[in-house]
């Protein structure tokens, strides 16, 4: 399979994140245009993990079950250490690792830090203050009824852990997603023993996710052709995506219908049988070696500094 | 080994309505031969699909039978393991709409997902995959996932899906529509090779240009979910009147007096 | 509210996959019981849609728009136990591939989001919507009431999440080691962004898209109404008069769960932006709500270990949160059993029937 590497600026668009919305950026742009632009850049980043996973660099080569159990335990030894450099030297050492699997580092870099500021530095920023972390004021602001008001080296060290503890943590999931093929992914899920049914559905979940999505498209790309100049009724407006939200559902519907009866003419019965085809290899031992010396250099030397 | 005119799929009197509410059979009756081509013709929602998913045993008509390989089809029959398997693999159903036949999250799972079905052993399934992925010449997108595949390349990971089974006989809803010329050239090839090789074919259609290529014998559909015609597909495109009746051609079509042969 | 790795404690993490993992074992039985081999492509495609929905933008007044998370609207539409899978399936998807929320997070993700709303949201859909036609407006706004009630209370579960971490998990010297905020600033925050904005576009949106498949296609909606009644003039030949004062209590239970987890919040006496602490500041005191919770836990059930003396409080905390989960999910369970005892003694309404095709 030949792939062609998507350029990283396809992916400079809008960083998708919390999809809740209930914080992040909101942008001043027209609800159809954001579902459009919003679709396309799912894609693009579908196509963009299956573009470097097919890159030979050293975490392509790592086993996919070894490569899900070691970056989930780096996650959790990320998450019990309590001290700053402790995690600025595992965070810098995600750098090489992204280097050696050929992802450009200007856009792993990026991926992490445009999220930290979106959504982390924004709550983070008040926990430096005595209001909220109490502590020794080292940065004194003045004075509030008396008492001394400024950042407290609690808060700034408070700070300082959440930011590059996300930061750590989102770059070893980042490594583990951009150098495995979706479909590797999911059956080192099965083969690590989570329930075949559930792998199953997760597959066909993300396998239909494309296929409606452009119906999506379609339909919010119909809306577009039909409007002149700038969507301005809000009440229109949700009728709207009550209808197209509600068609989506119908088409979902019906689909699901028609997966069913593939199914059963292929002799579904209910049980969700699979292959399996992975071997481990001296590469994968090499690997799960000096994750497992990270991990015990890692947490000694945050004990060490002390709790 | 069986004689040419044995009938292995036997639909008698059946009626079908969808919710109960929308007829979509209504008092249908048709035997297949081992080895025929046999073309369900008609109008879009005159019943030929809701036909073609009984003879797979995907619905269970609301009278009348259906019999395949000399064993009545029911859900009950289904629901036993063993029947349910060998129906299953000697019947092979190429959906329309191949985006849901192809759910797999990559076209090797999707090949093998029938096979697996069946319980059979692991190494003969990722034989008889490798062998059926080299037949269709897609050996090269076997690791790909579906959202990375042309119509064409869906069609085909469908068709292999199915044919991985080795199924006597196959069952293809409206298999040329939407596919681009090229891709509908080979699968049209492709169904006379099968048939050539003993494969017994049933098909859906309306597309009366392909009709001499993909049949010998034709049924055709009324409006009124009926079979009214049976024959061969020289006789039925002969019969301008019928299929002005069952609205596949209109007043102003120049008969096709000569079909366009895509296969010389 | 996707909560991303870094804020929650890895013991918190743990607790909360210890919390979804029966529900997510009783939710596949429930569902695969009713829809037997169609489980795999309802689920599935189910999970495919609650991903879609949260890229529907919802135009809000100040001209700008916003996403909802659309799990009461999967619940209306496919039943509670489905919506479990569907959007636990959708949020892992997120997780592992899109980096939205975190891997280790996701069980507590999951607990609000794919556990909470759906099935808190489902209650109070079907508390508005009993006796109501399929076709009539109040089932609309029954779906849209649950999608604001249900988003609220994933919203408290997560501020309670957060507000734990800087009592429970700090450093020698006060520094707290995940998320910073108390109790008293996650709760009015998470609340006010909830109530508000991210509240009415659920509402909205699970509103609009049941009002349209009313009017558009109705019998989508009989997946997971089976057998109510499609017009108020039908409803009146089954109508059966009897167990409303238990609906209408069940009703008020419900809404009035947020008060009473709010009020705790302002037990702690911490200092809020709002209601500052005077005496407090320069000092790196052990929060007074240490002292309170560690005493509650002396005075109440485990009076034999001694947690008053600051000397093992995260203990009695981890404690506290861990009774209190299961305190949810037993409440949880129990919604459903008393739904279940009083629609067992109306007409059957099961869950989800199979669609006849």
């Amino acid at each position: 399979m030949t792939s062609t590497a998507t350029p990283a600026w396809l992916l400079d668009s809008e960083v998708g994140l919390c999809p809740c919305g209930c914080i992040g950026t909101r942008k001043k742009a027209n609800l159809v245009d954001k579902t459009i632009a919003g679709s396309a850049s799912l894609l693009r980043r579908a196509m963009f993990a299956d573009d470097t996973s097919a890159q030979p660099g050293l975490l392509q080569r790592v086993d996919p079950r070894i490569k899900v159990l070691s970056l989930v335990g780096l996650l959790v030894v990320t998450s019990l250490v309590h001290h700053i450099p402790v995690l600025l030297a595992m965070y810098l050492a995600t750098l090489p690792l992204a280097v050696a699997s050929r992802l450009s580092l200007r856009f792993f870099v990026k991926r992490v830090w445009l999220f930290i500021p979106i959504f982390t530095g924004v709550i983070v920023l008040p926990a430096m203050f005595s209001f909220i972390t109490h502590g020794h004021i080292v940065v004194p602001l003045g004075h509030w009824f008396g008492h001394r008001v400024g950042l407290t080296s609690q808060g700034l060290r408070s700070a300082g852990l959440i930011v590059i503890r996300v930061a750590t943590s989102i770059s070893l999931v980042v490594l583990l997603t951009l150098t495995t093929p979706w479909v590797e992914l999911l059956a080192a899920l099965r083969a690590l023993r989570v329930p075949r049914m559930f792998v199953l559905v997760t597959g066909m979940a993300y396998r239909y996710l494309f296929h409606l999505l452009d119906s999506v498209t379609d339909m919010y790309t119909a809306r577009k052709s039909r409007m002149v100049g700038r969507e301005t009724d809000v009440v229109a407006g949700r009728a709207f995506v009550g209808a197209s939200a509600g068609a989506m559902f119908g088409k979902a519907h019906a689909l699901s219908e028609e997966v069913y009866s593939a199914m059963i003419a292929r002799g579904y019965n209910g049980n969700a049988r699979t292959m399996n085809r992975f071997r481990l290899g001296v590469q994968d031992l090499v690997w799960v070696t000096a994750c497992l010396a990270a991990a015990v250099v890692v947490l000694g030397w945050d004990h060490a500094i002390g709790r | 080994m069986q004689s040419v005119a044995d009938p292995i799929l036997v639909v008698d009197g059946v009626s079908y309505s969808y919710l109960d509410k929308f007829p979509a059979l209504v008092d249908v009756s048709l035997t297949v031969r081992r080895g025929e081509k046999v073309a369900l013709l008609g109008a879009n929602g005159c019943g030929k699909s809701t036909l073609l998913k009984v003879l797979d045993g995907l619905v269970f008509p609301d009278a009348g039978s259906y019999h395949a390989f000399g064993t009545a089809v029911t859900e009950q029959h289904l629901e036993d393991q063993q029947f349910s398997e060998g129906f299953r693999s000697r019947v092979g159903f190429v959906f329309q709409n191949s985006d849901a036949q192809v759910f797999s999250s990559n076209v090797r799972d999707e090949i093998a997902f029938g096979p697996l079905n069946m319980a059979m052993p692991l190494d003969q399934v990722k034989r008889r995959v490798d062998d059926t992925l080299e037949m269709l010449d897609i050996a090269d997108i076997a690791d790909r996932a579906p959202y990375q595949l042309s119509g064409g390349q869906k069609k085909r990971v469908a068709i292999a899906s199915v044919l991985v089974m080795n199924p006597e006989v196959l069952i293809f809803d409206e298999p040329t529509a939407a596919l681009d010329p090229r891709t509908q050239h080979w699968l049209m090839e492709l169904i006379v090779e099968l048939n050539r090789a003993g494969k017994t074919i049933v098909l859906a259609t309306h597309d009366l240009a392909t009709l001499e290529t993909l049949a010998d014998r034709c049924a055709v559909f009324s409006e009124d979910h009926r079979i009214i015609a049976d024959g061969t597909p020289e006789d039925i495109l002969a019969d301008r009147r019928l299929l002005l009746s069952v609205n596949l051609i209109h007043d102003d079509d120049p008969m096709h007096e000569h079909p366009h042969m895509l296969i010389p | 509210m996707h909560i991303p790795d870094g804020y929650l404690s890895p013991a918190t993490c743990a607790t909360f996959y210890g919390a979804s993992v029966p529900v997510w074992l009783t939710a596949g039985r429930r569902v695969k019981k009713v829809v037997r081999n169609r489980y795999v492509p309802l689920v599935a495609i189910g999970a495919a849609y609650s991903f879609l929905v949260m890229m529907f933008n919802v135009p809000i007044p100040d001209g700008t728009t916003a996403h909802a998370v659309g799990g009461v609207l999967i619940a209306v539409l496919l039943g509670p136990w489905a919506a479990v899978i569907a959007v636990s399936i959708a949020l892992l998807i997120q997780a592992l591939f899109f980096g939205d929320g975190g891997v280790l997070a996701y069980g507590a993700n999951c607990f609000n989001m794919a556990i909470v709303m759906p099935v808190v949201g489902y209650a109070v859909y079907r508390a508005v919507s009993r006796h109501v036609s399929l076709t009539s407006t109040r089932r609309a706004v029954a779906a849209g009431l649950g999608g604001y009630i249900g988003l609220n209370i994933a919203a408290l579960c997560a501020a309670v999440e957060f507000g734990l971490q800087p009592t429970l998990f700090k450093a020698a010297d006060g520094t707290p080691l995940y998320a910073p905020f108390h109790l008293s600033q996650t709760i009015p925050t998470m609340a006010l962004a909830h109530l508000t904005v991210a509240g009415g576009v659920e509402f909205v949106l699970t509103a609009g898209v049941i009002a349209y498949l009313q009017r558009a296609n109705l019998p989508i909606m009989r997946i997971n109404h089976g057998s109510v009644a499609e017009t108020d003039a039908e409803l009146e030949l089954t109508r059966k008069p009897g167990w409303r004062w238990a609906v209408v209590g069940l009703g008020t239970m419900i809404v009035l769960t947020p008060l009473g987890l709010i009020a705790p919040g302002g037990a702690f006496g911490e200092a809020a932006p709002a209601d500052l602490n005077l005496h407090k500041y320069g000092l790196s005191a052990v929060p007074s709500g240490l002292r309170h919770y560690a005493g509650f836990w002396h005075n109440a059930f485990f009076s034999g270990y001694d947690f008053s003396n600051d000397k093992h409080p995260v203990v009695g905390y981890l404690l506290s949160a861990g009774v209190g989960i299961l305190t949810i999910g037993v409440a949880i369970l129990a919604i459903f059993a008393a739904v279940r005892v009083l629609r067992s003694r109306g007409p059957r309404r099961p869950d989800l029937v199979e669609v006849r095709s």
